[in-house]
């Protein structure tokens, strides 16, 4: 007679409960949701490292000796006067891109069912903070977009999580990734459950295309939102504010529900691929790592690890 | 019929309908669940609506509910007993003689149900019993009950116009007040003119009610020369009544069924033996437990003593040659044999001093003196005096002789007569022995003659064949004096040797009357004025007990009626007794017509109210909380798992099989030893039976844990722990004693179990009853219920005859050396299978046992309870009179029960273990 289906929701914002769930804003779980990403990062660590190698870079690398034919001015006179032999000092080839990452942190995302053990807005924070981990220790810069610089720290973790508990009041606002300075070249990751218009998404996609931004987009969703497993007289209330809706029963929505759900992450699927960027999906009831893996292996090149993108 | 504390809040049942209409308009609230998603619902167009109504289910409950509460509102009172609640003063009349206590019981809760009603209606409640004087105090309910519990039935019929004015008065100060009276239905004690003053006192209504018993009643027992006999009086139609006569002990003697022909009144004969007669100590009508139903018969009726004085010093050595000698064996069947001390100086006085009935003289010359006046108040104050003719008398006539005699007699048949012996002729009819065979081979051979007075004829009970007097009798002051005009010896006639002879004196016997009160000279003239202590009394219910505060001395030659000063009873001192029936010889009882005196009478049911409010308000709450519950499942608050329904089903289904197990257990119980059979086959162990009820098994179950610590500690036995038994399920095979503490409220166990029992102590198995009523036991009263249910449970059982255990029964020596048998209380006595008979002829052996242990151990004395400990060792309940050293002893009886019941007589040859030893070491 009853669902067993629940759910579950609270203010990502706000300092105190709203569904009664214990610690109910991001700043609270953050230390939580920290120790895992380092978790998943650790065990991606191993496919993705730089590579170490002389280039293009800022960094010193070498010091190899000086062949004829070369300009003198790449002569480092200090080494050199130290003995005979005239040495070149060669610094490292950087190819670091800015990764941009943005974990929609929307009350729409403050949100979890029975179905799968961690709420969107957790698994979005999870997913994105190990994925800056796996791109500092692989030579790449992350930053959280819109609100850090891009940095190469090996605390990146620690310093993207604080500036998302920091930011969570302002980053509760929109549910459309902001605008943000950024060089050319850089890479934007999204992750988010996208319950937006589709072509208000893909509008702001065409600015990042435009300032030559590239990228993946990671669509988090709980199962409960995929198949509706309610039954019975329901109203629904919408997280965003907007008007509930009742169903005398339910369970009869169902098969239209699925298809229209279906429909809108199409929606998506085709904004993101008109503008180059990777889709990804990623439902909650899945391990964080495989997205893990997913994300990190479409943005660094899968060197034919035989990983195929998700639909 | 039911009644409202409240009838005004039953409007509210008005409002009903309108809580109809609100809960049609407002469905339950639908489950709420916030989904982000909603925008992507929102786009979608609900196909199907949920009518937006409440269920009718729901509707029903609810209203159900609503309706209740307003029920509970108006406090509904379920009565029972007809007595409509009011909060007017209430006076409640009780008839309290005995024709209401067979059933007090039932008397007392209906009244109490009359106080409870009226109690809880707020209005002050007095109670007053017919037997009182006092004015009536009106109170709350708690204070009439407490009077109404500590009253009990009187043993006399109380005159009610005391308490008539006092009712009267009652009504006069409390305008407005009810009179109850719950009546005997007793006419006597001017049951009319209390009706007439109730009908008058102007109270606001006058309510009566009987109980449907007619009580029966005993009066005029008499123990005369043939049979004990005694009026039985009926209110009712009862067919019969079954009189039985008791003795002392209240052992039924005899018994017999008066049938009363449509007659009030009935004379019922019991015929004994008058050996058997002479221990009958009062009868009973049995089944009616009242003081009216029970006659009780005093020395008058008793065994006679008789004081032997012979006039030649008697030899001992040729018995035969004595004429007490013959006297003593004639007497002997039905009379107590007073002889004086040979070298006494003077037996006549000596004897009188022991309060003989009779005085018999043989052949005694009596000289004026000391001795002869004696002799003459005794007989004036009652004594009878039978004297026999002999030699001394012959020459010597004196006054203490029923006629005058002539000089030296007259010889029959001798040698120097022509005359034959001569025989006896028939007694006439107004000869005491009038029914006695006339033996033709007595003949008298010499006689003393009597001088041929005027009234000889009427003084003559006896006489020869040609009309000479052979005994004759004269009635002197209140005694009586017989003189038999032969010898006592069988020198003069065979007649002492005959059986008439003995008829005879049997006959004389029952007619003595009672002795002088007392003997001796000063306390002879004491007992003229002094008034007769109330020894025995009578309670309402017909026990004996000792006299209350209230009995007094009676006046000798009290008649009656019974009162509170004087209530029946015996009284007197010693052996020399009188009772006091509760009703005069000439008592009648007999219903009193109610309509008659315009009162209608309903009969008095029993069993209290019910208040009907808390079962309504349960109800409601109840369905409050099932309303809650449905309220928030069709919200969808409520989660159940899916399983849940699935549990729930699979318990129910487990109850159903755990039930028909049960059931075929109970069909099947030899089925299959259970594996409790098995472990306490494996350990000898004590066990109790299951009452049934919590309390006192949790005690029993605690009881024998500390007996079977302490037969750990002190003996060589260590049984197991102590188990609880229902005989009716569980094999008692394997325990050698059976504690079975007897609880009035369990059912009777069915006859199977019954038969189980009984072949468990065929078996050898001991069952140890505790019926626990020792406080509550009365000798002569009417049984305890526990004391009943146990007898009703015997009934079923082979019992073989039982004892008080004796002193030297080998169950006081299995292991500590005992007296007695004493648990919480120590007054009870503690009975077991009777030992045979000691052998005579053997020297007297210090124990007896029987071959068998006793299957049968009954005893009052609440044992377990003795025992019982808590955990740290403290006892747990209080012992009477108290006492360490009664918990010990009660602890050592039940180490020597459990002993006894392991080594049955094997004690008994034990105590000659020192003999033996003895004997060895030479």
């Amino acid at each position: 007679m009853f669902s067993d289906v629940t759910t579950r929701v609270y203010d990502p914002a706000l300092r105190k409960p709203a569904d009664g769930a214990a610690a109910a804003d991001l700043a609270s779980q953050m230390p939580r949701l920290v120790a895992r990403a380092r978790e998943i990062a650790a065990s991606l660590a191993y496919g993705v490292h730089g590579r170490k190698r002389a280039g293009v870079g800022e960094t010193f690398w070498q010091y190899r000796p000086f062949a004829s034919g070369e300009a003198a001015y790449r002569i480092d006179w200090r080494r050199s006067a130290r003995g005979d032999q005239l040495y070149v000092r060669e610094r490292e080839w950087e190819a670091a891109h800015d990764y941009f990452l943005w974990m929609d942190c929307s009350p729409s995302m403050a949100f979890g069912s029975s179905l799968a053990s961690d709420d969107k807005l957790s698994r979005a924070v999870t997913l994105g903070l190990a994925l800056a981990d796996v791109l500092v220790r692989g030579g790449e810069r992350a930053a959280a977009l819109g609100l850090t610089a891009p940095v190469s720290a090996r605390d990146v973790i620690d310093r993207l999580a604080r500036a998302l508990a920091e930011n969570a009041m302002e980053a509760a606002r929109d549910d459309l990734p902001p605008q943000a300075p950024m060089r050319p070249r850089a890479r934007v990751v999204l992750i988010s459950d996208f319950l937006v218009e589709p072509d208000a998404l893909a509008a702001r996609l065409r600015r990042f295309a435009d300032a030559g931004a590239s990228g993946a987009i990671l669509m988090v969703t709980d199962p409960s939102e995929e198949t509706l497993p309610f039954f019975g007289e329901t109203t629904f209330v919408d997280t965003d504010g907007g008007p509930a809706f009742y169903a005398g029963d339910a369970r009869s929505l169902r098969a239209a529900y699925a298809r229209r759900f279906e429909a809108h992450r199409d929606a998506i699927r085709r904004a993101a691929q008109h503008v180059g960027f990777i889709f990804l999906q990623h439902r909650t009831d899945r391990p964080a790592a495989e997205a893990a893996l997913a994300l990190a292996m479409g943005l660094l090149g899968t060197d034919g690890l035989g990983f195929e993108e998700r639909r | 019929m039911f009644s409202f504390a409240a009838p005004l809040a039953l409007v509210g049942l008005i409002g009903l309908p309108l809580i109809y209409w609100l809960l049609r308009v407002t469905p339950p609230r639908p489950r709420e669940i916030v989904f982000p998603p909603t925008k992507i619902l929102r786009e979608l167009k609900p196909d199907e609506e949920t009518p937006a109504k409440t269920p009718w289910w729901l509707m029903a409950l609810r209203l159900a509910l609503a309706a209740a509460l307003i029920l509970a509102m108006a406090g509904p009172v379920w009565a029972p007993s007809g007595v409509v609640a009011s909060s007017a003063s209430m006076l409640i009349v009780i008839d309290d003689g005995w024709p209401a206590a067979p059933t007090w019981e039932r008397r007392v809760a209906g009244a109490a149900s009359i106080i409870e009603s009226a109690a809880r209606a707020g209005g002050p409640v007095a109670v007053a019993l017919a037997s009182e004087t006092a004015a009536p105090v009106p109170g709350d309910g708690g204070r009439a009950m407490e009077k109404l519990r500590s009253a009990r039935p009187k043993p006399f019929l109380p005159d009610r116009k005391a308490i008539g004015e006092q009712a009267a008065a009652f009504a006069r100060a409390h305008p407005g007040a009810r009179i109850v009276w719950i009546s005997d239905g007793i006419a006597q004690g001017d049951a009319a003119g209390f009706a007439r003053a109730l009908k008058e006192a102007g109270a606001s209504s006058v309510e009566v009610y009987v109980e449907d018993h007619a009580p029966r009643a005993l009066a005029a027992p008499t123990n005369d020369a043939a049979a004990l006999s005694v009026d039985v009086l009926r209110t009712g139609d009862d067919a019969s009544a079954v009189i039985d006569a008791l003795d002392a002990k209240g052992r039924t003697i005899g018994r017999t069924t008066a049938d009363f022909n449509g007659a009030p009144r009935v004379r019922a004969k019991i015929e004994l033996p008058v050996e058997l007669r002479n221990e009958v100590s009062h009868l009973r009508i049995e089944g009616e437990n009242s003081a009216g139903a029970v006659a009780l018969l005093d020395a008058r009726s008793k065994v006679k003593r008789v004081a032997l004085v012979g006039g030649e010093s008697a030899d001992q050595a040729q018995p035969l040659l004595s004429p007490l000698y013959y006297l003593e064996k004639a007497l002997a069947p039905f009379a107590q044999i007073r002889v004086a001390r040979p070298g006494v100086v003077d037996p006549v006085q000596a004897l009188l001093a022991e309060n003989p009935n009779i005085m018999a003289l043989a052949d005694v010359g009596l000289a004026p003196g000391e001795t002869f006046d004696a002799l003459s108040r005794f007989v004036e104050e009652g004594g009878t005096l039978v004297r026999f003719a002999g030699p001394r008398l012959a020459n010597a006539d004196d006054e203490l002789l029923p006629v005058r005699l002539r000089r030296n007699g007259r010889v029959l048949g001798g040698a120097m007569s022509w005359e034959e012996p001569k025989s006896l002729a028939e007694f006439d009819a107004a000869s005491p022995f009038f029914g006695l065979p006339a033996a033709k081979d007595v003949t008298v051979q010499r006689q003393v003659l009597a001088e041929p007075d005027p009234g000889l004829a009427d003084k003559t009970w006896a006489r020869l064949s040609d009309g000479t007097p052979l005994v004759t009798a004269e009635r002197r002051g209140k005694g009586l004096i017989v003189l038999f005009h032969v010898n006592a010896d069988a020198n003069w006639s065979n007649l002492p040797i005959s059986g008439l002879f003995v008829e005879m004196l049997k006959r004389i016997s029952a007619m003595a009357g009672e002795s002088a009160p007392s003997g001796g000279e000063q306390s002879n003239m004491v007992a003229e004025q002094s008034a007769l202590a109330p020894m025995r009394i009578l309670d309402g219910f017909g026990g004996l007990g000792a006299p209350g505060p209230t009995a007094q001395s009676i006046p000798p030659g009290f008649e009656g009626p019974a009162s509170a000063e004087h209530p029946p009873g015996l009284y007197g001192a010693g052996e020399a007794f009188v009772s006091v029936q509760t009703l005069r010889p000439t008592d009648e009882i007999s219903a009193f017509n109610f309509a008659g005196a315009g009162l209608s009478a309903t009969a008095l049911r029993s069993g209290s109210q019910l208040d009907l409010r808390g079962p309504l308000l349960a109800f409601a709450l109840i369905a409050f909380i099932a309303d809650a519950l449905i309220a928030m499942a069709l919200a969808g608050k409520l989660r159940l798992r899916p399983f849940g329904a699935a549990t729930a089903a699979l318990l129910a289904l487990l109850c159903m099989s755990a039930a028909t197990d049960e059931t075929r257990a109970e069909s099947a119980p030899k089925s299959a030893a259970t594996q409790r059979d098995k472990d306490v086959a494996l350990t000898t162990r004590l066990a109790y039976v299951v009452s049934g009820d919590a309390h006192i098994d949790e005690t029993s179950r605690l009881g024998l844990e500390a007996l079977t610590q302490a037969l750990n500690m002190r003996t060589s036995f260590s049984p197991g722990d102590p188990v609880g038994v229902d005989p009716a399920k569980d094999e008692l095979a394997f325990y050698p004693m059976l504690y079975w503490p007897i609880v009035a409220s369990a059912p009777q166990p069915s006859t199977k179990t019954v038969a189980k029992v009984a072949a468990y102590m065929k078996q050898g198995g001991t069952v140890v009853f505790d019926t626990r009523d020792a406080l509550s036991q009365r000798i002569g009263g009417a049984p305890t219920p526990e004391t009943q249910w146990l007898r009703d449970l015997t009934k079923g059982l082979d019992i073989p005859p039982l004892e008080v255990t004796p002193r030297d029964h080998v169950i006081t020596k299995t292991f500590y050396l005992l007296d007695g048998f004493v648990g919480r209380y120590a007054n009870g006595e503690t009975w077991v299978e009777a030992l045979p008979p000691e052998p005579k002829d053997q020297a007297a052996r210090p124990v007896r046992a029987t071959d068998s242990v006793s299957a049968i151990v009954i005893t009052s004395n609440d044992l377990a309870a003795a025992w019982a400990q808590d955990k740290r060792g403290q006892p747990l309940f209080p012992l009477t009179p108290g006492g360490a050293r009664q918990r010990e002893l009660a602890l050592r009886g039940g180490i020597n029960l459990v002993m006894y019941t392991l080594t049955g007589n094997y004690k008994s040859d034990q105590v000659h273990v020192r003999d033996l030893l003895e004997r060895l070491g030479q």
